[in-house]
């Protein structure tokens, strides 16, 4: 099953979500501009789904991206395929403080770099599958704290891993796979539920 | 006013001290109605687009509760001095909006007999006013933030019209708890939610299941909306301005000014015609006893020497249970509360209440999400798939909040042995909660545990913070929620604080709005409460001016 980008975008849409963050740095120059105009209060409306957004990334950001998909390929279940462009818009679109959060992408991957090179010897987004895991096992990856402003492995664990985590199981793939269409997190709508005998 | 600008606003009417429930429909209604009203927040204005980071941190496993809107830290210190600890951090905001931003927006109005409690059953003491009295202001409130609720729902005290929207359609976990209750006469009814179906002016929920405690998409009632109105119709806010103390003139007879700082270091003079302390209940009670003088050695408004006094809170208990082999969250829903049972409200012995009253509502969550219990695993893959599924859909849970009795000895003081941020002493906060209270909790879980069993299901846990170690449970469980009394009403001065206009008794241009007024705690989550009462107070000070 592949997890594509209009699956993210169908999520995105629904929430009103790419409207409030320009994601330019990381999509490309052309972003996700919508025709809402951002307003500050609680009376702000739901938007358009931003359905001209660039399909293509900046060949300068194709490493990252490269090594977010290695990342979620293996924290995801097998039975998905998790795209660059699902990674890229569904994740990035959620993403408040854009800039700040490239930058913690930027430094988590040299992190895991790091790590991977010292593991298999080669960039993550080059090894295996299994030494990609391999990397995750024996290392504080997974296992080890999740700080937002930890040290390098746990900001790594935080801002890579559970962001990824994050964006597959609160969407509806994800919670479908454990028995919910509108997983939290997830702005599914309100309202509907079945009867007691389905 | 720009964010940045933080001088005194000139020559206003009112000057209310905080931006939350107690505040902001007070300001609207006071603004619309051609008073100037300045507005000092201690907090910022938070940006709606940053919920969504907020509603993240809520769902990460290793994220505290009072992360999600930036509380703790020296500005926030207290202490605890009772039997309990007591979480405050993780129970209240600071910022335009106060708690509301945080809620989780069940609005049930108070009983009858909540008002009543000394002339119907010797106990407690009765409030100046009665559930008639603040009536038409329950339905003002109601009409004001957009309350979805049922107009027939059982038990309910009752209403002179129809809630503005329709109540929110009951989720498949409530109707496995009303299939279940019907077989054992004990009947599950539609909560009253301030969330917008669609008719108000702003923003429909669109289900992200987090309403407590950030709701991203605004379709949350949350008091920053009236901060705004009041705005619209000529209201200043100042954000950021923590007010230090309120200093009276020469013949201790009224309020001059609010002294505040503001994160430049700055010190300012707001003065004002009159005041209102809205700034909730533990830091209205401490501005009060920060602001003790030589006419008042022991506070402002405390010469009944009640202030801090008669502090209460809904001492929360839980009950959850799976159901084996069967999916109970196979909808699409949204909000966390959509339904509830109030048959325990009223007492078992009208005659002779022997435990506090129970409000229930069932979750429409139950546990952890799944992106949190992913990200609290430790594998990854078909194994962390495996391991989530295993965890997640077969459970259900009900939450309630408890009624107890207002003590003395139950007090809100200042702690001088440690201080804020701009060096004052912190609030302290000495609760030890009752046998009453103890028996509504055992009402209230016995009764979900016998719908949860004529389910089939097993019940996991069911307890109260008053029954285990309090302080081994996880914080979400604990004690804090609701915080009431400590300035209390009466038409007493030498036993309380305010009247049934909220003014107090010692100062005629002070008043004091928030649920410290509370004279009895009923069962009822009381924000909407504190709204109608606000509005009351918001009547007479338009009178007075």
């Amino acid at each position: 099953m592949e997890l594509s980008r209009r699956d993210a975008l169908a999520a995105l849409s629904a929430a009103g979500i790419a409207a409030t963050a320009g994601c330019s740095s990381l999509l490309g120059d052309e972003g996700t501009e919508t025709a809402a105009e951002e307003t500050d209060e609680a009376t702000a409306t739901a938007t358009d789904a931003p359905t001209d957004a660039p399909t293509e990334t900046p060949a300068d950001e194709a490493s990252s991206m490269d090594t977010m998909v290695a990342l979620a390929e293996v924290l995801y279940p097998s039975e998905v395929e998790p795209t660059e462009s699902f990674v890229q818009t569904y994740l990035y679109g959620r993403i408040y403080a854009e800039e700040a959060y490239a930058g913690e992408v930027d430094s988590g991957i040299e992190t895991l770099n790091g790590l991977a090179n010292d593991e298999a010897g080669d960039d993550f987004h080059a090894l295996s599958a299994d030494e990609r895991v391999s990397v995750i096992e024996n290392t504080d990856l997974r296992t080890g704290d999740s700080v937002h402003d930890g040290s390098d492995v746990e900001r790594v664990n935080y801002h890579l891993v559970d962001e990824l985590l994050f964006a597959f199981y609160s969407s509806p793939v994800g919670g479908e796979m454990v028995g919910t269409q509108n997983p939290r997190g997830f702005p599914g709508g309100y309202g509907y539920s079945p009867p007691l005998d389905q | 006013m720009s964010a940045t600008d933080k001088t005194p606003a000139e020559d206003p009417d009112v000057c209310v001290v905080g931006a939350g429930p107690a505040s902001a429909l007070l300001s609207h209604c006071l603004a619309k109605r051609g008073h100037d009203v300045v507005i000092l927040e201690a907090g910022p204005r938070f940006d709606l687009d940053e919920r969504i980071e907020r509603m993240k941190r809520q769902i990460h496993p290793d994220r505290a509760d009072n992360e999600i809107w930036d509380m703790g830290g020296e500005r926030d210190a207290y202490t605890t001095s009772g039997d309990h600890s007591w979480l405050i951090n993780q129970r209240r905001v600071k910022g335009v909006g106060g708690t509301s931003l945080h809620w989780g927006s069940v609005v049930p109005r108070l009983y009858e007999k909540d008002f009543e409690m000394e002339s119907r059953h010797g106990i407690a003491r009765d409030w100046p006013i009665s559930y008639e009295d603040l009536q038409p202001y329950y339905a003002e409130a109601e009409q004001e933030i957009g309350v979805a609720g049922p107009d027939d729902a059982p038990f309910f005290p009752p209403r002179e019209e129809e809630y503005p929207m329709d109540p929110l359609a009951p989720s498949y976990s409530d109707k496995l708890f009303a299939r279940a209750g019907e077989a054992l006469d004990i009947e599950v009814h539609s909560m009253p939610m301030a969330i917008n179906t669609g008719e108000y002016d702003r923003n429909e929920c669109q289900g992200y299941g987090t309403c407590q405690f950030v709701c991203p998409s605004g379709g949350k009632y949350t008091a920053d909306i009236h901060v705004r109105k009041a705005e619209r119709e000529g209201a200043t806010l100042i954000t950021e301005a923590v007010v230090q103390r309120l200093n009276h003139g020469p013949a201790g007879e009224e309020i001059t000014e609010a002294v505040y700082e503001t994160p430049d270091g700055e010190t300012h003079r707001q003065k004002a015609d009159v005041f209102v302390a809205a700034a909730g209940a533990y830091e209205t009670p401490r501005l009060l006893f920060l602001s003790e003088s030589g006419e008042y050695p022991n506070g402002l408004a405390n010469s009944s020497g009640t202030l801090g006094k008669y502090f209460m809170g809904h001492p929360p208990a839980g009950v959850v249970g799976v159901l084996p082999n069967e999916e109970t969250h196979v909808d699409s829903y949204g909000p966390v509360v959509s339904s509830g049972i109030h048959q325990f409200y009223e007492y078992d012995d009208p005659d002779d209440p022997k435990r506090g009253s129970v409000n229930i509502f069932l979750t429409n969550v139950s546990g952890p999400s799944p992106a949190t219990l992913a990200m609290a695993e430790e594998s990854v893959g078909d194994e962390l798939l495996e391991s989530v599924d295993l965890q997640f859909g077969s459970t259900l849970q009900a939450n309630m909040s408890v009624e107890m009795l207002p003590r003395e000895d139950n007090q809100i003081t200042v702690d001088d042995s440690q201080t804020d941020s701009y060096g004052n002493p912190v609030p302290d906060v000495d609760i030890s909660p009752s046998e009453f209270a103890r028996r509504g909790q055992v009402r209230g879980t016995e009764a979900v545990s016998e719908i949860i069993e004529e389910m089939g299901g097993t019940v996991v846990y069911a307890d109260g913070t008053l029954t285990v170690e309090h302080d081994e449970m996880p914080p979400i469980a604990k004690g804090g929620y609701h915080p009431l009394g400590g300035s209390r009403m009466g038409e007493d001065p030498a036993e309380s604080v305010v009247d049934p206009n909220l003014q107090t008794h010692d100062l005629e241009n002070l008043y004091v709005s928030g649920g410290g007024v509370f004279v009895t705690s009923g069962a009822s989550n009381p924000t909407l409460t504190i709204m109608a009462l606000s509005l009351k107070a918001a009547d007479h000070i338009d009178e007075q001016l």
